[in-house]
């Protein structure tokens, strides 16, 4: 592995998920070195447990955190706001794998949707146009089955009851993906076996993630310095307002400085704000890029909820790759339906330790009891829709709470808008009649889970005063700093590393023209 | 703390008739009910009208019943709280109500430490054990038995075989 000294300053890549990870090797691949700081462990395939509980606490972010806001979370799981992994790959180590595109009309939400109350709406800087390119290329790298080739996966138990509903309701954009992981031998992985374990990584390395597929090309390069259980507590700035290095902590505690000519910051959308506050000075005194005011705010985790239902014969839904299973048909957006923008419905899958502790947050009793009696006869769906931005959901410093590391822990506020509980309670009725359509006898609306999909807490925005980032995802007011991973979403739609490639290629050709 | 377990019997009719009756004097408290069968048969027992499975096995609740009698090895004053709720329920005659009034019972307390800490750790305890697994019908890790591939993962056969291809590609 490449040995980048402390004192030169490197290419510096906070964080090795969907982005850092990405970015990295897209960077070392085009022949520029790059240091790249994990927070977490350098845990591998074969290190990871078929068991909910041993794997959550095995790959789990569980620093400590805070929650406010009238989101159920904070009542249920007031300590875990989200569900995001830390270590080397990241939270691609435990997606399941959804791949769909943006729509040409999310990346002009403000336009399309118009003024929502509350609502702290925006167009993207970019476009569809700009984007299908690298969509393409980030299709190719993950492997997305029914595209660019690559077959669908066949039909498991849970998706025969799931599509089965939806042919019942009248959908039609009903498939088995696409999603990123093998149903046939590519790129090196094998296919899938249908083991049922997505959300505690993929031992068998069907599945896409940067710890399969980027890390280790990026380090066969020879040009990455890849450095595990290293949290970066501190972005530092010269006289000229530019980043000069980061100052990270190891796992016993010790600080490091590495001199940086470029810092991108790619820590999921609660850590990478919560850096740039940290990262305070007298010449940013709210925190790093944060002179318009909008670090940590419009922070959206999508309109989530899930509906299991039971019936009377077996499906055993744990059987096969959780979320092999879209519909479409709703992710239009359709004002008609009483909420702008849309969503879809994705097959999902939790065994007994985990729908015990989810289905029914603080439940107990006799009809708890018999939700999971029916376990066998189950079969579960996620619903996945774009919330609206708020400026009040955001990413703010604890005055009280303090990490492992004596830094002030995060505290994230969240309140449902008005159209993310319309759509909510529009998509569960939905579902539920779906089910019902294949025979269901009973159905539950399970609420939202800690959030796995963070955004917007460093938004791009075509003009300085309304974000964070340019559309490149370079901050506004610092000309070396770039934010490489969703927090740069300007609205929700959907996410994976397809800016992170795009932005590859710009930094790439920045930096052998010298203009950083 | 007494205020509260007071204030708790005295709002359920039935418990101040069980409590009447109790045999055990306060002196009597099992001050580590995680050394005492009688206070872990009696913690088993609420588990199980909490969670009530009767195709679950004694065995899957005494082990939970351990699991919380664990988590409830804290601080003195958090320990003294689950020994004297669990005296409460022996002094109510707990272990003698039959299913409904066992649970309107456990209704009384729903807000008390003591249940508190006894659902939140049965929920991430009782399900994530292999013998409950069985009774469910799941079959845990499947890694290593070279996953569901050829085990089942499609043999879902009342309903017919669906279209994986999307629509577009198929028509």
């Amino acid at each position: 592995m490449n040995q980048i000294a402390n004192s030169d300053p490197a290419v510096v890549i906070i964080g090795s998920g969907a982005g850092g990870g990405t970015l990295a090797y897209e960077l070392t691949a085009a022949g520029i070195p790059c240091v790249l700081l994990e927070a977490g462990a350098f845990i591998k395939n074969e290190d990871y447990h078929n068991n909910e509980w041993e794997a959550f606490r095995q790959m789990a972010w569980l620093d400590a955190r805070t929650t406010s806001g009238s989101w159920r979370v904070a009542k249920d799981f007031p300590g875990l706001p989200a569900w995001i992994v830390k270590a080397v790959g990241g939270s691609t180590t435990h997606w399941s794998g959804a791949t769909p595109r943006f729509r040409d009309y999310e990346f002009r939400a403000k336009t399309t949707y118009g003024d929502i109350e509350g609502a702290t709406l925006l167009d993207w800087p970019i476009t569809l146009e700009d984007l299908a390119p690298y969509y393409d290329k980030a299709e190719i790298a993950m492997g997305s089955t029914h595209r660019h080739g690559r077959a669908a996966l066949p039909a498991n138990n849970n998706y025969k009851v799931f599509a089965n509903g939806a042919e019942r309701v009248g959908y039609k954009q009903y498939a088995t993906g696409p999603y990123a992981t093998n149903a046939e031998p590519y790129d090196g992985r094998p296919a899938s076996i249908q083991d049922g374990f997505n959300f505690q990584g993929d031992k068998n390395k069907s599945k896409w993630s940067t710890l399969v597929r980027e890390i280790p090309r990026a380090l066969d390069t020879g040009l990455l310095d890849l450095r595990p259980d290293s949290h970066v507590v501190r972005i530092t700035h010269g006289a000229d307002g530019k980043a000069d290095a980061v100052l990270y902590v190891d796992k016993d505690g010790n600080l490091h400085r590495q001199a940086a000519k470029v810092v991108c910051v790619a820590g999921n959308s609660i850590e990478t704000p919560r850096l740039l506050l940290l990262s305070e000075s007298n010449r940013f005194p709210t925190g790093l890029a944060n002179g318009a005011d909008h670090v940590g705010r419009h922070y959206m985790r999508h309109m989530t909820g899930s509906v299991y239902a039971q019936f009377d014969k077996p499906v055993h839904m744990f059987r096969g790759e959780t979320m092999a299973g879209i519909i479409a048909d709703e992710a239009p957006n359709k004002p008609e339906r009483g909420f702008v923008g849309g969503y879809y419905m994705e097959t999902l899958s939790l065994g007994p330790s985990f729908l015990a502790a989810f289905v029914e947050p603080g439940a107990w009793g006799p009809e708890f009891a018999a939700i999971m009696d029916a376990y066998a006869n189950t079969a579960g769906m996620w619903i996945v829709g774009e919330d609206m931005p708020q400026a009040s959901n955001r990413i703010t410093l604890s005055g009280t709470v303090k990490d492992q590391w004596g830094l002030a822990a995060p505290n994230v506020h969240f309140d449902d808008h008005a159209n993310d509980t319309a759509m909510r309670n529009y998509a569960y009725e939905h579902a539920q009649k779906l089910y019902e359509a294949v025979g269901a006898v009973s159905s539950h609306r399970t609420p939202p889970y800690p959030s796995t999909h963070n955004l917007g807490t460093c938004r791009m925005s075509e003009r300085p005063e309304d974000g964070v980032v340019d559309k490149w995802g370079r901050a506004h007011e610092v000309s070396n700093l770039f934010v490489s991973d969703g927090s740069v979403m300007t609205t929700g739609a959907a996410a994976n590393p397809t800016l992170a490639i795009r932005q590859a290629e710009y930094l790439a050709g920045a930096l052998k023209a010298g203009n950083l | 703390m007494k205020t509260t377990r007071r204030r708790v019997l005295l709002s359920s009719a039935s418990a101040m008739v069980a409590a009447s009756v109790g045999t055990r004097a306060f002196a009597d408290i099992a001050l580590d009910p995680g050394k005492d069968e009688a206070s872990r048969q009696l913690l088993a027992r609420v588990v199980r009208v909490a969670f009530p499975h009767p195709n679950f096995p004694d065995s899957a609740y005494l082990r939970t019943a351990d699991t919380v009698l664990a988590a409830a090895n804290g601080s003195p004053a958090q320990r003294l709280d689950f020994a004297a709720s669990l005296y409460d329920l022996d002094q109510a005659g707990f272990a003698g109500l039959d299913d409904a009034a066992a649970l309107a019972h456990l209704k009384t307390l729903e807000n008390a430490p003591f249940f508190r800490l006894t659902r939140a750790t049965t929920v991430v305890t009782l399900y994530d054990d292999p013998e409950v697994w069985a009774v469910l019908g799941y079959e845990g890790p499947s890694f290593d038995k070279g996953g569901y591939l050829t085990r089942g993962f499609n043999d879902l056969d009342w309903l017919p075989e669906p279209r994986i291809e999307e629509y577009e590609a198929a028509q």
